[in-house]
């Protein structure tokens, strides 16, 4: 009997050892559904990482290591669920990050994360049948995204049409779910604003050519061109754009702020273009963001959603740490607005950031995270709006024009819709 | 514990269902020699009719008409066999690559009709609001996954079964005669475009359950779901399973559909943190490597075709009685 209680003793001190070194060194995992097999997708999933890192300086969330499960999506949305039900019922993550393309985030978020009782952040999924699911009640308050909708863009390209006194205006956006809203937004934030829509034509993922399409929108003789595409089908529409005569006056959604596709047009013709979007508000965390950036990566943030899958993931982490250890997917989820509270103290977006978010939550505060894009607050729906820039591209880059802060945004759309 | 059952069950639901599909190829393909390249089609028709029929109605958007769920994946059924029949009517004169071309260019376009027909498909932006069958009374958790996996699985068993009696039946030796000697089979007063045209349309329907399953599943369609990569993924699997076996198609869709899943689990996990990011790619290239093994070691796959010879002496009673068709 004493043998059996000393065992027993023995044991107990054992395990009470084994939980003290677990709280120094245990992992929680957290899951990244991405593309990572396409060429802009592996950044946003390195981005991710490189947020996670920096929280894992500053000593984990909710008291352990953080690791990023990440698994690659195809933009296959069978794949993507496979990935995100193994992820959710193998590797046990509460939160889920991703995907990008909205064809594949609302499969994952419907048959995986909502009945699964997982958070899920998405960077970049911006088509608006998010903001109904939500409205209809089916996502459970799971769903989050830091990718503004595409309102902000829509109104920006008006605004900028505006300023310019542009009067006629063509629009060519991508074929799928994010360049249609924009196409339908832009025609009607475009109406608001007095601006005629030419013509709005949409352009399919790689093919060998888009005359067809340039030569229609062209027709209509538009004093400027609006542009929701991709760098890759960007470049092939603006070049034929060009040859065939059209202007030079170009308004660029955000997905055309790289590098890749100034170098293939030829920053010569580029001169007239103005682009919209989300990033860069004056905060020092945003400028913190790029310099650290710049710093690992060796270049400037330039690719669609790096800033946005950086706040994905900081967010997510912000509020695993208020949610506390062992949280559930919904606590994580409730947790969010302690951390993006308006009311609450600044952080910003890095190590030293995250550090004083623990402080403040474990005295009880909430806190303001001001991100990479921004102050970053949700509605209801898990959408964001964002301060807006009007940018265009120089030698090493892209400059900024115009900076309108989130109270600008929000009173050049409440003009709109007057 | 309970999560490797979870996903074990998930998992084996979508292959059970891309076998479903993989079976109406094999009819198709393995028994009557269509070479189909538009399967992603019918597995689209199958999904939409579905979920147009059963789902709730949405705003500026046809359908929603929250149908009876067996009607409703009727109405998919019938929506993939009425598109087969037109395009078979019109393309089943083609032979063999000719033919691919042709389904092939029919399913890229019906892919481009979904996306822009906003009004009756959603457009890009798909359809959503499904609501599951019995989800009331099930949930939404792992018990509904597994009732549905047994409702699956008895649909699966229900087509092979069909497609085994069919393959013995005279009907399946006059769909292997036309798929080697069309003139041959001609001669003997068998009428060979009808056989195709039924063989075709058959397939498709099988194909079109699986797409309505895989939208009851998903409770969600959308344009990205009917891209040919869903063709290609669906040949791989009955090229390395065995083309005109059944069981062989079968096989081929639980292997190629658990190498493609399992692949990005094991590299998540295995591979060194460095190389995480590749991932995705070296998936791919196993994927590849996979696939151009079995072609290069094994093209008549892992179940061969079993002939099945009407040998007189043999059964030679039950033949007569069955008519040498």
């Amino acid at each position: 009997m004493r043998t059996l209680l000393t065992v027993a003793a023995f044991a107990a001190g054992v395990s009470a050892l084994g939980t003290e070194v677990q709280a120094q060194e245990c992992t929680t995992k957290i899951g990244a559904t991405l593309p990572t097999s396409v060429d802009w997708g592996r950044p946003i999933a390195e981005v991710a990482q490189f947020a996670v890192d920096q929280v894992n300086e500053a000593g984990g969330a909710a008291g352990c290591q953080i690791e990023m499960v990440l698994r690659d999506t195809q933009v296959d949305p069978k794949v993507g669920v496979d990935a995100a039900k193994a992820l959710v019922d193998l590797e046990g993550v509460n939160v889920l990050l991703g995907a990008v393309s909205s064809g594949v985030s609302m499969p994952i978020l419907t048959s995986v994360t909502v009945p699964g009782g997982v958070m899920q952040m998405s960077c970049c999924s911006s088509s608006t049948a998010f903001t109904k699911l939500s409205e209809d009640g089916k996502t459970n308050g799971l769903w989050f995204r830091t990718f503004a909708t595409t309102a902000v863009q829509s109104a920006m390209g008006a605004k900028v049409a505006t300023d310019k006194g542009y009067k006629k205006v063509a629009v060519l956006y991508k074929n799928d779910d994010w360049g249609q809203d924009m196409a339908r937004l832009i025609a009607a934030d475009f109406a608001a604003a007095g601006i005629e829509v030419t013509s709005s034509v949409a352009i399919n993922d790689a093919q060998p050519s888009y005359r067809a399409e340039v030569t229609e929108a062209i027709g209509g003789q538009p004093d400027a061109l609006y542009l929701a595409l991709y760098p890759n089908e960007g470049t092939s529409a603006v070049r034929e754009w060009l040859s065939l005569g059209g202007t030079q006056n170009m308004i660029l959604a955000n997905s055309l702020k790289s590098d890749e596709f100034r170098d293939n047009v030829g920053l010569q013709y580029l001169g007239n273009a103005l682009g919209t979007d989300t990033a860069s508000p004056r905060v020092a965390s945003a400028d913190a963001f790029k310099a650290a950036y710049v710093e690992k990566f060796g270049s400037e943030p330039n690719g669609p959603g790096l800033a946005n899958s950086f706040d994905a993931a900081m967010i997510a982490l912000l509020a695993m740490e208020a949610a506390g250890k062992d949280a559930s997917g919904a606590d994580i989820a409730a947790a969010v607005a302690k951390v993006t509270d308006p009311s609450g103290t600044p952080i910003t977006a890095d190590t030293a950031g995250f550090s004083t978010a623990k402080d403040t939550l474990a005295g009880g505060g909430t806190v303001k995270y001001q991100g990479a894009t921004g102050d970053v607050r949700f509605d209801a729906n898990g959408d964001v709006s964002a301060p807006a820039v009007v940018w265009k591209f120089t030698d090493s880059g892209t400059e900024e024009v115009e900076y309108l802060s989130l109270t600008d945004v929000d009173a050049f759309i409440a003009s709109l819709k007057k | 514990m309970i999560g490797v059952v979870s996903y074990l069950v998930f998992f084996t639901t979508v292959a059970a269902i891309l076998g479903i599909a993989v079976l109406g190829l094999n009819l198709q393909w393995g028994n009557t020699g269509l070479f189909n390249g538009g399967v992603v089609a019918s597995f689209g028709a199958g999904a939409y009719g579905t979920l147009i029929l059963g789902g709730a109605p949405q705003d500026g958007q046809l359908g929603g008409f929250s149908l009876f769920y067996p009607l409703a994946l009727a109405g998919g059924m019938i929506a993939a066999g009425v598109l087969a029949w037109i395009v078979g009517k019109l393309t089943l004169r083609l032979r063999h690559d000719y033919l691919a071309i042709a389904t092939f260019g029919v399913a890229v376009a019906f892919e481009n009709v979904m996306r822009n027909a906003t009004g009756l498909t959603g457009g890009a932006q798909g359809i959503r609001g499904f609501e599951r069958p019995f989800r009331d009374m099930l949930g939404d958790g792992f018990t509904y996954n597994a009732v549905f996996l047994v409702f699956v699985l008895l649909i699966l068993v229900a087509v092979y079964v069909f497609l085994e009696r069919l393959t013995v039946s005279p009907f399946g030796r006059l769909l292997r005669a036309i798929r080697e000697d069309e003139t041959a089979a001609r001669s003997l007063g068998k009428a060979p475009d009808r056989v195709r045209l039924i063989s075709f349309v058959t397939g498709s329907v099988i194909i079109g359950l699986g797409g309505g399953l895989y939208g009851t599943f998903y409770a969600f369609v959308s344009p990205q779901d009917v891209l040919p990569i869903l063709t290609f993924q669906i040949w791989a699997m009955l090229i390395v399973g065995g083309a005109g076996n059944t069981r062989g198609a079968l096989a081929g869709a639980f292997l190629i559909w658990g190498a493609w899943t399992f692949s990005g689990w094991a590299l998540s996990r295995f591979a060194p943190i460095e190389a995480q990011l590749y991932t995705g790619s070296i998936q791919f290239v196993l994927i590849g490597l996979v696939i151009v093994g079995m072609l290069l070691w094994r093209p008549q796959g892992l179940f061969p075709e079993r002939l099945i010879v009407s040998q007189p002496g043999q059964n030679r009673e039950k033949t007569q009685a069955e008519g040498f068709t």
